[in-house]
Parts: C-alpha cells; sequence; structure tokens
C-alpha cells in the first residue's frame, strides 16, 4: 500500500480539484472566478499523474524482483531522492485532509460570523462624483457600489431610487440587521465584509440570504465616518437561495 | 512468534494423518472468526458513529470552525495550481539541464558568482520547498556554496511565477512587485557576501546520497522530480494554510490593531509572522494582501521573508545541510531580510 501513496495522492488532489472546478461551481466558496480553467488543468494534470505514477509503480512491481520490497525503490523513483522513502515525502498525505473534506464535505462559504470580525476597512477616500446610475427600477447595486456611493456621491445619486441590494442577514446591537456580502480580492482567507443597514423591516434568521428592495436613507454629512454603514429603507424583504457565487469582487 | 510455534508444533501433530486437510480446516475456521470478530468491530464503530457523529458534529462544527475550514480548504485551493506550475518548471529543469551547465556559467570569483546566481534564481519558478534540493545538488556538483546559497535565497522569491501571483494579490500596486524584487535580490546577494567572507564549511553538513545519475531515463526523472515536488511542498503548503486559517480564526482583529499603528513593531510582527505562517512563496503574495491592516512595508517584510525564513524551509535545510548551519543561516537571513526590507520599502513604497 505504502508504494501505491503517491499516486493514490495525487489521483486523490486531482479528484477534489475537478469536483469543485470542473463538476461544480464549488470553488466560487474558497477562490475567485478567474481562476477556473488554473483550476480545472490542474485537476486533470494530477489526476494523469497520479495514473502515469501508479503505472509505473505497477510495472515495477511486476518486473521488479519479489525480494526488493522491503528496501529501495523501482528505478523510476528518481535519481533526485537517495534520502526518499518509496511512499513519498510523508508530510505529503496532509494532502489528503483538504482533498477528502472537499470530495465529502465541502466546506460552507463564509457567512456571518467571518463579516462581523472582518470589517472593510474604508481608507479616507475623497468625496466626489459618480457615472449615473443605470436605468431600471428597481436598480440592481452591489453592496459595495450601494455604500460608496451613500458614504461618497456629492451629487447624491441614489436619492429618489428605488435599490435592490443581495446578500445574507447578519445582526447587530439593538435588533438592528445588515444585508451583508463578503469581498474578495484572490481567495477566502482575504475576505472583508460590505452592509448596509435595513430599516423598515423585521429581521430574519442570520446567514439567511435575502434581497431587499428599498430606497437610501440619507443621514447628514457625506464621508465614511458619519454614512457608514449606509441604511436602507426597505419595502420587500424576501428569502432566496444562496448564489452560486456568494462573494463580491473586490 | 507463538502463532508460528503452535503452528509447527500442530504440524508435527496432525504430519502423520490428514495434515493437510485438518490444516485446511483449521485455517478456514480461523479466518472465519477473524472475519466475524471484525465485523463485529467494524459494526460497533459505524453504529456509534452514526448515533453519536451527528451530535458531536453539530456540538463541534460552531461558525468559527466552519469559518475555518473555509479559510483552510481556500488557502489549499488558491495554492495548488500555483504549486504544480512551479514543480512542473522545476523537475523540467531538474531534469533536463545537467549540473555541469550551472557551474560553467557562474564566474569563478565568489564575489562575482553570488549574485550572479542570485539573478539567476528567477529561472527556477519553484517555492522555497524546491529551491532546497536543488541548492544542494548545485553543492554537490561543485558551485560555491555562496553562491548555491544565495540562489537558494532569491530563487523562491523572486521568479515570475511569484511576481506574477504578487502582482495579482496587489492589485493596481506595481511597486510593491519592484519593492519585493529588490528587497529579496538584495537580501540573497548581502547572505551569500555574507558567507563567503565569514562562512565556515564545517558548518556544512551536506547529506550525501547515492549517484543514481545513470540509468535512469530523463522521463522517468522528470516525473519522480514533479510528483516528489508537488507532494512534498503541497503537504508544506497544507501545514501552512492550517496555521494561516488558524491565525485568521484564533486572532480577533482587534488585538492586530493594536500592533498596526506603530509602524515598526508592525514590520517585526509580520517578519515573525512570516516564519511561523510558513506559506509557500507562490501563495504568500495573496496571505500578505489578506493583511490588510497593516502598512505596506510590514506587508513586504511578511513577503520578503517568508520565501526564506521560515520553520517549514528551516526543516528542509537542517535536513539537506545540518541543524548547526540551519539555525546560524536561518536567524542571519531573517536579520538581514527584515533590514532589506525596511530601507527598500522606505526607499520605494
Amino acid at each position: 500500500m505504502r508504494k501505491y501513496g503517491p499516486a493514490v495522492l495525487l489521483l486523490l488532489v486531482g479528484a477534489a480539484v475537478l469536483r469543485i472546478s470542473l463538476f461544480s461551481d464549488l470553488y466560487l466558496r474558497y477562490v475567485q472566478a478567474g481562476l477556473r480553467p488554473y483550476l480545472i488543468l490542474s485537476g486533470v494534470m494530477l489526476g494523469s499523474l497520479g495514473l502515469l505514477r501508479g503505472a509505473l509503480t505497477v510495472r515495477a512491481a511486476r518486473t521488479g524482483a519479489p525480494g526488493t520490497e522491503g528496501h529501495g525503490h523501482p528505478a523510476e523513483d528518481g535519481p533526485d531522492h537517495g534520502h526518499s522513502h518509496a511512499g513519498g515525502p510523508r508530510i505529503a498525505w496532509l494532502l489528503a485532509l483538504p482533498a477528502v473534506a472537499l470530495l465529502c464535505f465541502p466546506p460552507p462559504a463564509l457567512g456571518s460570523y467571518s463579516a462581523a470580525r472582518e470589517e472593510a476597512r474604508r481608507a479616507e477616500e475623497y468625496v466626489g462624483t459618480f457615472p449615473a446610475l443605470p436605468a431600471g427600477d428597481p436598480v440592481e447595486l452591489s453592496l459595495a457600489e450601494f455604500g460608496s456611493r451613500a458614504a461618497y456621491d456629492s451629487r447624491y445619486s441614489l436619492r429618489d431610487r428605488t435599490v435592490r441590494l443581495t446578500g445574507f442577514v447578519s445582526t447587530g446591537d439593538g435588533g438592528t440587521w445588515y444585508v451583508t456580502r463578503l469581498q474578495v480580492a484572490c481567495c477566502a482567507a482575504d475576505a472583508t465584509a460590505v452592509k448596509a443597514e435595513v430599516r423598515g423591516a423585521g429581521a430574519p434568521e442570520a446567514d439567511a440570504w435575502v434581497t431587499v428592495t428599498g430606497t437610501w436613507h440619507p443621514r447628514g454629512r457625506l464621508g465614511p465616518a458619519a454614512a457608514w454603514p449606509p441604511v436602507l429603507d426597505a419595502t420587500t424583504v424576501r428569502a432566496i437561495t444562496e448564489p452560486s457565487d456568494p462573494y463580491e469582487e473586490r | 512468534m507463538r502463532n508460528g510455534e503452535a503452528s509447527y508444533v500442530s504440524d508435527q501433530k496432525y504430519a502423520g494423518r490428514r495434515g493437510g486437510f485438518a490444516d485446511a480446516v483449521r485455517l478456514t475456521m480461523r479466518i472465519c472468526v477473524q472475519l466475524l470478530l471484525g465485523a463485529l468491530a467494524l459494526l460497533t464503530i459505524v453504529t456509534v458513529a452514526v448515533l453519536l457523529g451527528p451530535m458531536l458534529a453539530l456540538d463541534l462544527y460552531t461558525p468559527p470552525v466552519a469559518a475555518w475550514w473555509t479559510v483552510f480548504t481556500a488557502v489549499v485551493v488558491q495554492g495548488v495550481p500555483f504549486l504544480l506550475l512551479g514543480a512542473l518548471v522545476s523537475a523540467a529543469v531538474g531534469a533536463l539541464v545537467p549540473g555541469r551547465v550551472f557551474s560553467r556559467l557562474l564566474p569563478r570569483s565568489p564575489a562575482l558568482a553570488v549574485p550572479v546566481a542570485g539573478a539567476a534564481g528567477a529561472v527556477l519558478p519553484g517555492c522555497e520547498c524546491a529551491s532546497v534540493p536543488v541548492a544542494g545538488s548545485l553543492m554537490r556538483r561543485g558551485v560555491a556554496p555562496a553562491a548555491a546559497l544565495a540562489f537558494l535565497l532569491s530563487a523562491p522569491a523572486i521568479n515570475p511565477v511569484v511576481l506574477v501571483a504578487t502582482s495579482l494579490a496587489f492589485p493596481g500596486q506595481p511597486m510593491m512587485v519592484v519593492a519585493r524584487f529588490t528587497a529579496s535580490l538584495a537580501t540573497a546577494v548581502a547572505m551569500g557576501w555574507l558567507w563567503a567572507r565569514f562562512g565556515r564549511t564545517q558548518w556544512l553538513r551536506l547529506s550525501s546520497r547515492p549517484a543514481a545519475e545513470s540509468g535512469t531515463s530523463r522521463a522517468g526523472a522528470f516525473v519522480a522530480g514533479l510528483q516528489h515536488d508537488f507532494l512534498h511542498a503541497g503537504g508544506f503548503l497544507v501545514v501552512g494554510a492550517g496555521a494561516a486559517a488558524t491565525f485568521n480564526i484564533a486572532v480577533p482583529r482587534a488585538l492586530l490593531d493594536v500592533f498596526t499603528a506603530s509602524a515598526w513593531v508592525s514590520v517585526l510582527l509580520l517578519a515573525l509572522l512570516a516564519v511561523v505562517l510558513c506559506v509557500c512563496s507562490e501563495a504568500d503574495a495573496f496571505v500578505a494582501a489578506s493583511l490588510s491592516g497593516f502598512g505596506p512595508v510590514a506587508q513586504l517584510a511578511f513577503m520578503v521573508v517568508g520565501p526564506m525564513v521560515d520553520l517549514k524551509l528551516f526543516a528542509l535545510q537542517a535536513g539537506t545541510f545540518g541543524r548547526e548551519f540551519a539555525l546560524r543561516f536561518s536567524s542571519a537571513t531573517w536579520v538581514t531580510a527584515v533590514l532589506g526590507s525596511v530601507l527598500v520599502g522606505w526607499w520605494l513604497l
């Protein structure tokens, strides 16, 4: 069994990568959409490398002398690793952990727990003007866009418009609740939260996905200190299923 | 042993009679009993797991644990394509370029060979795990240790894959890529010269390995190198991802904010963090970018120190060059890398 370790590991990792990138959209829970082709390519290469490795090991076991089992390794093991062990580097077995996790119970997308910890740090940006909002009633906005316009737009383009925001529910102090989305630049390790406070509707359960339709509720001066988080006066709150891409691109 | 004796005795006993048949019956019985026992044990385990598992899992699967798993998996998934690319090219270089080429290309004098070898690090797109064995084999093939060490430090930090990853992680900040390249190369060359001036050969204990150069095909060497590099580095990537996820979940952001206030403390903190987190150089830019509360100089220090000094690298170096060497070399490199990134960061960022 030890001899086949590297082949099994490579197949396992390849299968796990293909399962989340080629056969489903699960990779979007962990990384950005742009990485998909590279993930698929890696999965295919790891799978074929595993098969090749397995075939070489089988052939070596067939042709090799029966007594070589205990010491030494097949000639194909290469010149590089006299110190090495026929089973490959032992630390590599740790790869089985994320691979099995991805194959059997893929971890969920980050939710309100992380949102509460990873508040996006707002840089002191200058208040300026934004391009006109697209047509549409209601107009679909990302939470980042809604927040930026609410905090920085000196022309108040959000005024008198009905907007629709999509995100999960996170709760704050004293019964306030937010429609929240995590922004990811690269992978889930760098997630930061953007959110909008919802008024005029009762709080759904935390982590439930909703679309909220309503109008912007201006709060005096512009700038991140005064206008963050932005507030939405909700007219309708509708429960939805979790979208396949749970994050917003930064 | 006792089993063997027993069967030996019984063999003697039954030898005269219909020994073969009795042996077969006993063997079958024994297998049946063992199968029965094994099945019983398995059944018990499965029952307990099915009954208790969900309860236990629900208890343990709290939001922080779920978030830990997600971040852990995300770092691994993000790292796999980069790791594979690194292993692919380093296996190709290792299997297709004869060692003689390196020693012929390098100048004789160590003072000149060090910067050349440092710059040559740019052509080996491996992560640090791949560069340790390469540096070891370079020394064995007669390259001056100072030059091989400069290569060891620069290769994982300034190669194209790492630089592309850095520019992806810091979109719109090309100076971060330039600063990383400059600071890493400067540190590597400085360490090479320091070794040429103060290093002692008795600190270096190269582990010997059998010369298996002849008799293996190039394709075989390529496949073996690729597989080993990927699996080896992949294992350490998992360690790094676990550490990164633990850090991500366990350390409250408010605590980090205390340190982000002071520029000096934050540089030292991230330089220490790079040692502990052990993120592969092809993925560490993404981790650095995620430490968004810190200033750019501290993030730069994280990316310069990470590929040169960390716990997994220390283990690899101790295995290849000896522990005495690894201890001295790593601590000196850490100080040099912090100084280098502070100077370069102050200048460029």
